[in-house]
């Protein structure tokens, strides 16, 4: 009993993380149809910026409460900064180009972002220790510990899929996302500028990439050129799991997933070695039987 | 004049779509645009509202040319386009809808406007908060018309309104636009239904193959023997 | 459109290509100068490297290239070799065998290679081993620890020498796993063991090889699990594990996932110490997670108690480079010493053609070499090409560093 709550928890926790990359996916492909892969590399660059201040730029003694608030923003800065050059230089040449492009180009773009960091940030050619830029200990809760920047995560990832939900439905902008994801042309006609939603769909993600990258670069203490393409394949596979598009969607589909990776490994079987095998096990069951995914609407042919 | 439109070239695919039609809309003037399916009366509107952009021609909305502008500052500049098949954003609510078309502003008036749209279609104030997919073709029309509307356009443009709908909701829908045109609204549209458009325009065009054919006031036109022939048999 | 299009694509296909190949191309360095006061009007010899110089394994890889530099340096300066300049040639493999068999592939078919200085990665040694036989090109690994690469399949039972031209100056994994097994049950007294392995070939034979000691010790091996490498959240498997409560956990694998793993196995209150081999031991380890008490056992004697090792560490400081020689820099030193020697006596009577030949001759020099002074002691090796020095030490983490134990000569029981 015991060991299972542990196991949701930490399920739970890896989920969240890997929510706040999916909201990236889920948006964009809701908007512009694009499978942005390099999306997991704006996460990656974003725990970078943050390693970089927080080692380069920040006093050794700065408190927690100051350097946590100071990473986020240098990484949610940087995040967005190489989203949106992303977007301005390698996908806007090729709108209205065949659906395959963009698509390839995203992993050209990710390969490429993968590529300048490990070759350009000092010591990115190996695992860096990522500052530990938040109280060390773990919440007790009975028989479950988890780990303080794991509560963090639990709480900051759901407030903000949230937030991007209101936000969408509320604002000015986000009624100008969803008339250009319904229908671009008309949308038009409403005097959205469909260059300038698409820019702020980008910003919007990377923003959430770049505080998911604190959040998990303080919780697993590392972070290598890597991560952005590991977690991307987890959260573009929650995205299409919760239906993509959806951005209740996304965060489901990734605490969907963070748990059966955790449960699966203890109580499947094969174990720890065939966690990945369920998670996409489920991936697969789930488009038989609903392919639009958990929230997803059903594909529409448009007039 | 509000709307100047001179010698308008497009192709698609080695077709010719247009092939140097031109009109003009006076100020507080309805036009009609005739003619058979695939004459080109839509890729005129179209070419209007930026959508579509024409290879050669100029079109100048009250003296400043619009022709090279995209479709979301041609909104800008003043130009609203009621589009075929009316195409509301299905999954939105009536109110929804109705901000979209007035996406663009920033005055104080909107809500203002908004109360002027439910006055006009009490059905859709009833229904403000109901999704726009759940309506009846007429009552899509009438939003479609109030979401143009919420733009405060100085050229109001009306493609196939009436398409697909029943005859009383057909009257309803000409019976608006004849209110709007008595307001004093720029209106141009294009109408399958010659009969209807001609009685509603003081001024009409038959386009043909691209290119206009006849033009002249909308009595005049409406009486004349080639065009009662082609288009009102 | 079109044309832009196509425009952007290429630049971006250009632009990666650039990245790559600079991240590749470690490329020829020669010293200059340093072959001040000798003959080298023969020309120019290269020793070749293949390692990890990017990636997860880079501070490995590094450590290496560097640790060849400064042989190649020092024989250049020595005039080890009579008539020729040394060069080093450094291949990045990635701790990819297609890469590692790519750059084997080049040095084989380049006359001038008298011997290649790799690879890390077991994987990779697999994967060069077949190209480079019919060259008779001489291989010597600085960290292979897999037995069947030089034995054979059968290596317990039936030992056989797999390549002629294949040897290697670090013990193996049926030899290092039981010496960490050993000390992990009789030294430490741990009784209940969970093995966690990240299904590369090396953690997983060092792995078996560990539960095979530790069982025929008396402990009892709880569970044993598997996960990916490019994992960095472990609590699930560990959550696993601790409801089994073992004393200890031999990781099977390198520094990258045991320091984590470590770290959320003390975070999930299973405060435990983590064991592994050679790829824990590195100061990222520590940096990384790691924790005091895990232990990391490594192959020869500690550095720094034996006075050539004192000597390379000193020189490779003096060096500047910007990487320390990390677990394997030492060994990859002895390795370019061993090719340097041999060279030197194949080419003192008459020059080097690169032939098959001359290689074969390397390759019997080779065979013979033997000297107790090389930075990790005793280098030679026995009729499977692998190494006679069969020194392991222990480490262990105190105070946030690695710190020897106990050295020892394994003996098999």
């Amino acid at each position: 009993m015991s060991t299972l709550a542990q196991q949701i928890v930490n399920g739970l926790v890896l989920g969240a993380l890997i929510g706040l990359i999916a909201l990236g996916y889920t948006m964009l492909y809701g908007i512009v149809q694009l499978i942005n892969f390099a999306h997991g590399e704006v996460f990656m660059v974003g725990a970078f910026g943050a390693h970089f201040v927080s080692l380069r730029l920040l006093p050794a003694d700065t408190p927690w409460y100051t350097a946590l608030p100071v990473m986020c923003v240098t990484a949610v800065a940087v995040s967005v900064a190489v989203a949106v050059a992303v977007e301005r230089l390698a996908y806007r040449p090729l709108r209205g180009a065949h659906k395959l492009a963009p698509l390839i180009t995203a992993l050209g773009v990710s390969i490429l972002l993968q590529e300048v960091v490990r070759v350009f940030y000092p010591g990115a050619t190996a695992p860096l220790a990522f500052p530990r830029a938040f109280p060390d200990g773990h919440l007790v809760l009975g028989p479950v510990t988890v780990l303080w920047t794991g509560v963090l995560a639990l709480a900051v990832a759901p407030l903000l899929a949230a937030a991007l939900h209101l936000y969408v439905e509320r604002s000015r902008l986000g009624r100008a996302m969803r008339a250009t994801a319904q229908d671009p042309e008309t949308a038009r006609l409403m005097g959205i500028d469909p260059d300038r939603v698409i820019l702020a769909t980008f910003v919007l993600g990377a923003a959430l990439a770049g505080v998911g990258a604190v959040l998990y670069g303080i919780h697993y203490t590392q972070i290598d050129t890597a991560i952005g393409f590991q977690n991307g394949i987890f959260a573009f596979t929650a995205a299409v799991l919760g239906g993509i598009g959806s951005i209740r969607g996304a965060m489901l589909g990734a605490l969907s997933i963070g748990l059966v990776k955790s449960l699966a490994g203890q109580y499947a079987w094969g174990g720890a070695q065939y966690d990945y095998v369920w998670v996409f096990a489920l991936l697969i069951l789930v488009l038989m039987f609903r392919p639009q995914g958990f929230l997803g609407r059903p594909e529409r042919v448009r007039a | 004049m509000t709307l100047v439109a001179e010698r308008l070239f497009m192709s698609f695919g080695g077709l010719l779509a247009l092939d140097g039609v031109s009109l003009t809309v006076p100020d507080g003037g309805v036009v009609g645009l005739i003619g058979t399916n695939g004459a080109g009366k839509s890729t005129v509107l179209k070419a209007v509202s930026g959508l579509l952009r024409p290879h050669r021609g100029e079109i100048r909305l009250r003296g400043r040319p619009i022709h090279h502008l995209p479709a979301h500052a041609v909104l800008a500049a003043g130009v609203a386009h009621c589009p075929e098949g009316r195409r509301l954003f299905a999954g939105m609510t009536v109110e929804e809808n109705l901000r979209l078309g007035g996406h663009l502003r920033r005055d104080r008036h909107v809500a203002k406007d908004m109360a002027r749209v439910y006055d006009l279609f009490p059905v859709l104030g009833e229904r403000r908060t109901q999704r726009a997919g759940l309506f009846s073709g007429g009552e899509q029309q009438m939003l479609a018309i109030g979401r143009a509307l919420m733009a405060r356009p100085a050229l109001l443009m009306f493609d196939e309104p009436t398409m697909g709908l029943s005859p009383i909701m057909i009257r309803r829908i000409l019976d608006t636009i004849a209110l709007l045109r008595n307001q004093g609204t720029t209106i141009l549209m294009v109408e399958q239904n010659a009969l209807a458009a001609l009685m509603l325009a003081d001024h009409g065009y038959v386009i043909d193959l691209g290119r206009t054919t006849m033009s002249g006031p909308g009595t005049d036109l409406l009486a004349d023997p080639r065009v009662r022939a082609a288009y009102l048999g | 459109m079109k044309s832009k299009t196509t425009g952007v694509l290429s630049a971006l296909l250009a632009v990666v290509t650039a990245t790559g190949t600079s991240a590749c191309a470690a490329g020829k360095t020669e010293t200059a100068g340093s072959a001040g006061g000798c003959d080298t009007s023969k020309g120019t010899l290269v020793v070749g490297v293949i390692a990890p110089m990017s990636g997860k394994l880079s501070a490995i890889g590094l450590g290496i290239r560097n640790s060849v530099q400064l042989a190649v340096d020092q024989a250049n300066a020595a005039c080890a070799v009579k008539g020729y300049q040394l060069a080093m040639d450094a291949q990045d493999d990635e701790a990819n065998p297609d890469k590692g068999a790519a750059a084997a592939q080049r040095f084989a078919d380049d006359p001038n290679v008298v011997g290649v200085v790799g690879s890390y990665n077991s994987g990779v040694a697999r994967a060069i081993q077949p190209k480079i036989a019919a060259a008779k090109l001489l291989l010597i690994s600085p960290g292979n620890t897999d037995p069947v690469l030089s034995r054979g399949a059968d290596f317990a039972t039936a030992p056989k020498r797999q390549y002629g031209n294949y040897f290697r100056v670090v013990g193996t994994d049926d030899l290092q796993g039981p010496f960490n097994a050993r000390y992990m049950v009789q030294k430490e007294g741990k009784k209940k063991l969970a093995i966690i392995t990240d299904g590369k070939a090396v953690g997983e034979s060092s792995a078996t090889e560990f539960a095979k000691e530790a069982e025929r010790l008396g402990a009892q091996i709880v569970i044993r699990e598997k996960v990916n490498e490019n994992d960095s959240d472990f609590s699930s498997v560990l959550t696993k594990v601790k409801t089994l409560n073992p004393e200890a956990i031999f990781v099977g694998s390198e520094y990258h996932v045991a320091g984590p793993l470590s770290k959320q196995a003390r975070d999930l209150g299973l405060n435990v110490p983590v064991s592994g081999t050679d790829g824990l031991f590195d100061p990222q380890f520590i940096a990384l997670g790691g924790k005091d008490g895990d232990v990391a056992t490594s192959v020869g004697a500690p550095i720094d108690k034996l006075d050539s090792g004192k000597a390379f560490v000193d020189a490779y400081k003096k060096k500047g480079f910007s990487d320390g020689y990390g677990g394997f820099g030492a060994f990859a030193f002895d390795a370019a010493n061993v090719i340097v020697a041999s060279a030197g006596k194949v080419t003192a009577s008459g020059g080097w053609s690169g032939g098959l030949e001359q290689r074969a001759e390397l390759i019997r020099q080779v065979q013979e070499y033997r000297t107790d002074s090389g930075a990790n002691g005793t280098i030679g090796f026995d009729q499977y090409g692998d190494s006679v020095n069969k020194m392991f030490t222990v480490y262990k983490v105190t105070s946030g560093a690695w710190k020897d134990v106990l050295s020892d000569q394994f003996e098999a029981k």
